[in-house]
């Protein structure tokens, strides 16, 4: 019964990837049997990212002076929309970590500030550059780290109340 | 009412649930065979070299399995398929959830890591699929099917 069971199996299989190859060669939009150049895979590599938590656009502590504000956005976006009070701006970069002197440099400012924790906004995209510079802070060693929920456009709907 | 026969009825939902995911699983991977050999690629797992045999003949083996369990035919081989096929699939999971790999698991429809993003939770789904085809594998007793009416005209003759 077992040895029948693999053999039907394996039939099946062969039948099966059969059927597949003369379907493949017959369609006009088939797969080269071989793929001669490299897939291009756009697979995020993996960010040591740590604990955020997410405060509301109105959250007192987002205007806090016991709160290190950074603004992650590009500076194309920076420049178009309004800035919190005394943020730093870090533009958060997709492909590049920031540099070991870079966060060193922002490590010595926060604890300069003596806040006790810092908020992060971006483009309150999805997902949300804010968020993604606020993993990648905490997860290189900044503690207490937040982002707002929805970013800077958050936030300007936030100020224009 | 004994196990086996407990087991052989409980066989027939698993068959036709299993029957229904493998076909529709394989259904967009056939239609757009490219979409499907960018998620082969992307477990980064296989050679290049078979990464379109396994884009091209993968979904239709899922197909054949699929539409034997709903059939009831040769139930017993297509469970075995679906098993195995799970086993590679939850190795595959696993190795990239490993790997840290932030991406999308390819198992139906392509769609983006933000959308349906592999976590463990993937490979316990993955893991309950298993299950059922064993239970097909183990219990079923071709209750319902081709098979079972074949087998009746066959007495009648």
């Amino acid at each position: 019964m077992v040895q029948r069971t693999l053999v039907e199996a394996a039939l099946v299989a062969a039948v099966s990837a059969g059927v597949a190859l003369a379907v493949n060669t017959l369609r006009p939009n088939g797969l080269p049997l071989l793929a001669r150049t490299p897939y291009e895979v756009l697979v995020p590599c993996p960010e040591p990212g740590g604990e955020v938590t997410p405060v509301a656009p109105d959250d007192p502590a987002v205007g806090s002076s016991h709160t290190f504000r950074i603004d992650a956005r590009t500076p194309a976006e920076a420049l178009a929309g309004p800035r919190l009070p005394g943020a730093v701006h870090v533009p958060f970069d997709w492909l590049d970590p920031i540099p070991d002197a870079r966060l060193a440099e922002l490590a010595r400012a926060i604890a300069a500030s003596r806040a006790t924790r810092v908020v992060v906004y971006g483009d309150g995209g999805h997902p949300d550059s804010g968020e993604h510079l606020g993993r990648e802070i905490s997860g290189r060693g900044i503690k207490n780290v937040s982002f707002v929920r929805g970013g800077a456009p958050a936030l300007q709907r936030e100020e224009s109340r | 009412m004994t196990a086996a026969r407990v087991s052989a009825w409980l066989a027939v939902p698993a068959r036709w649930y299993l029957g229904v995911l493998f076909v529709g699983a394989a259904w967009h991977k056939i239609a757009v065979p490219h979409a499907f050999a960018v998620d082969v690629a992307t477990y980064d797992i296989l050679p290049l070299s078979l990464v379109n045999l396994t884009a091209i003949t993968l979904p239709w083996i899922e197909v054949a399995a699929g539409l034997m369990l709903l059939a009831g035919v040769r139930t017993r081989a297509a469970a075995l398929l679906v098993a195995g096929m799970m086993l590679v699939f939850i190795g595959a999971l696993a190795i990239a959830l490993g790997r840290g790999l932030d991406m999308s698991c390819g198992c139906f429809a392509s769609q983006g890591a933000g959308e349906d993003p592999i976590s463990w939770l993937t490979v316990m789904r993955d893991l309950g699929w298993l299950a059922l085809s064993m239970l097909v594998l183990v219990g079923d007793r071709g209750q319902v099917g081709i098979d079972r009416w074949l087998e009746r005209r066959r007495q009648r003759a």
